[in-house]
């Protein structure tokens, strides 16, 4: 018989009676009967499976372990996230912005004061705002400033700071105009540094600088619910006016679109406000649903 | 699919039932893997309690590898806590012998051997050889104990055998 069959049969104990008596008498298989006797000497001891069993039952269940810290950690979890978004939203930027025909006012955190014209925003921080005056716009607005450390506007065309005045800033498309009402402002536009003394006015259309003559108003008109503009494009006039009622207008191809227009329309009344920019050019007007067309008189 | 009886194994009638069935094999298995340094009985014990003070969060299928994972870590902590050279238990004197005093030196000196020998398996191939041999479990049962397949077992122990027979000259 094969000896390695023999011991294949001998280790999954599948040894018929017949080969338990060649693997028990055979010379061959000496070393493996002695070992197989030897082995027993290093049997695992005896487990007392009652005595355990029972001390195991009896040990005490552990369903209420952790219960009273549970909600502590509940608690202070909810405090870590709170406490969390506190702080996120404290480095959070303060935005306002202003709709369409819409003016706001608006009190910084050191009393002064901005006028935001139709839609327009401004973007600042609240909580550091007395360390680091700075506030961000896009659009047109009108700055009381209190005395104290520099203020500066930053907008897409440039940054404006000053100390104590009041200045107004006009940044649209291709516009972008600067008028200081009282004390010093200054500007740095596109590389140029101009400063700004009361009365002055800082303007760029399309890039290029404009001279203007003093301003003689104490604050901008559009305050006062009027917008004025002194040889100011035609289409920028109709953007100014867009932003004031919420229409659209719609001008004629055969009308001139860079004359240059001087005059003021009111935020107040929508049929003076049309007169007031079409008579001038002798333009009439038309309203459809959607829109209003200007035209050439005949 | 077939709903199941048991969501845990909490009742204490099923509980003994589930202790009867793997307590002598858990022990074992500890005994052969770690030896009887470390105490594998109260392992046993701290596991089965950990079992019984979490069934409710434990799914009967599986308890058993929760079973052996607990007793194994708890093991390997105590391993860790006081490094211990293997050592299986001491072999016995036999006081009463009508045996020759050369056969009862021989037969000691073959014992320690034979115990340095088994010392020196990898702790996989002593737990499947002791198991089949002293308790005289076969491939089949085994594999079902170390969760592993049958082939793996019969290659630990034919591995083991072998290395058995180098280590004791004579075999």
């Amino acid at each position: 018989m094969n000896k390695d069959e023999i011991i294949n049969k001998w280790l999954n104990h599948e040894l018929t009676n017949e080969e338990l008596h060649v693997f028990n008498t055979r010379k061959d298989f000496e070393n493996e009967r002695r070992l197989a006797g030897a082995l027993h000497h290093f049997s695992a001891p005896e487990l007392k499976q009652k005595e355990i069993l029972v001390s195991i039952l009896s040990a005490p269940k552990l369903k209420t372990k952790g219960s009273i810290f549970k909600p502590l950690i509940r608690i202070a979890a909810i405090l870590v996230i709170g406490l969390g978004l506190f702080w996120y939203s404290l480095t959070l930027n303060t935005t306002i912005d202003s709709k369409i025909a819409e003016k706001l006012n608006i009190i910084l955190p050191d009393n002064s004061e901005v006028v935001l014209n139709a839609k327009s925003y401004i973007s600042y921080h609240k909580n550091s705002w007395l360390e680091n005056r700075t506030l961000e716009l896009n659009g047109e607005a009108f700055f009381d400033v209190e005395k104290g450390s520099s203020f500066t506007v930053k907008t897409n065309e440039g940054i404006v700071t000053v100390i104590g005045t009041e200045f107004s800033i006009k940044q649209r498309e291709h516009i972008f105009e600067v008028i200081c009402y009282e004390g010093t402002v200054a500007v740095n536009h596109k590389g140029q540094q101009q400063t700004l003394y009361k009365g002055d006015t800082y303007l760029s259309i399309n890039g290029n600088l404009i001279v203007t003559e003093k301003e003689k108003l104490q604050q901008p008109a559009w305050l006062t619910n009027e917008s004025i503009f002194k040889s100011m494009p035609y289409t920028e006039v109709l953007k100014e006016f867009e932003r004031q009622y919420n229409v659209i207008l719609e001008l004629d191809s055969d009308i001139e679109s860079n004359t240059l227009f001087t005059g003021r329309f009111t935020h107040e009344n929508l049929d003076i406000a049309l007169k007031s920019i079409t008579l001038p050019l002798h333009l009439s007007y038309s309203k459809t649903d959607q829109s209003i067309i200007l035209r050439r008189e005949h | 699919m077939a709903k199941k009886l048991h969501h845990t194994i909490c009742d204490s009638t099923l509980f003994s039932a589930f202790f009867e069935r793997h307590a002598k094999n858990l022990h074992d298995f500890l005994y052969y893997k770690f030896g009887s340094e470390l105490n594998p009985k109260d392992k046993v014990q701290d596991a089965f309690i950990k079992l019984w003070q979490n069934c409710g969060k434990i799914p009967p299928e599986k308890a058993k590898s929760y079973l052996y994972t607990t007793a194994n870590n708890l093991m390997l902590n105590a391993v860790a806590h006081r490094k211990v050279v293997y050592k299986h238990r001491e072999i016995p004197v036999k006081n009463h012998t009508n045996e020759s005093p050369e056969f009862v030196l021989e037969e000691q000196q073959y014992l320690e051997k034979l115990n340095k020998a088994i010392a020196n398996l990898t702790e996989a191939q002593r737990v499947a050889f002791l198991l089949n041999r002293i308790e005289g479990k076969r491939f089949k049962d085994i594999a079902e104990i170390l969760n592993i397949s049958t082939k793996a077992v019969e290659k630990r122990i034919y591995s083991a055998l072998k290395k058995l027979r180098e280590d004791i000259d004579g075999i």
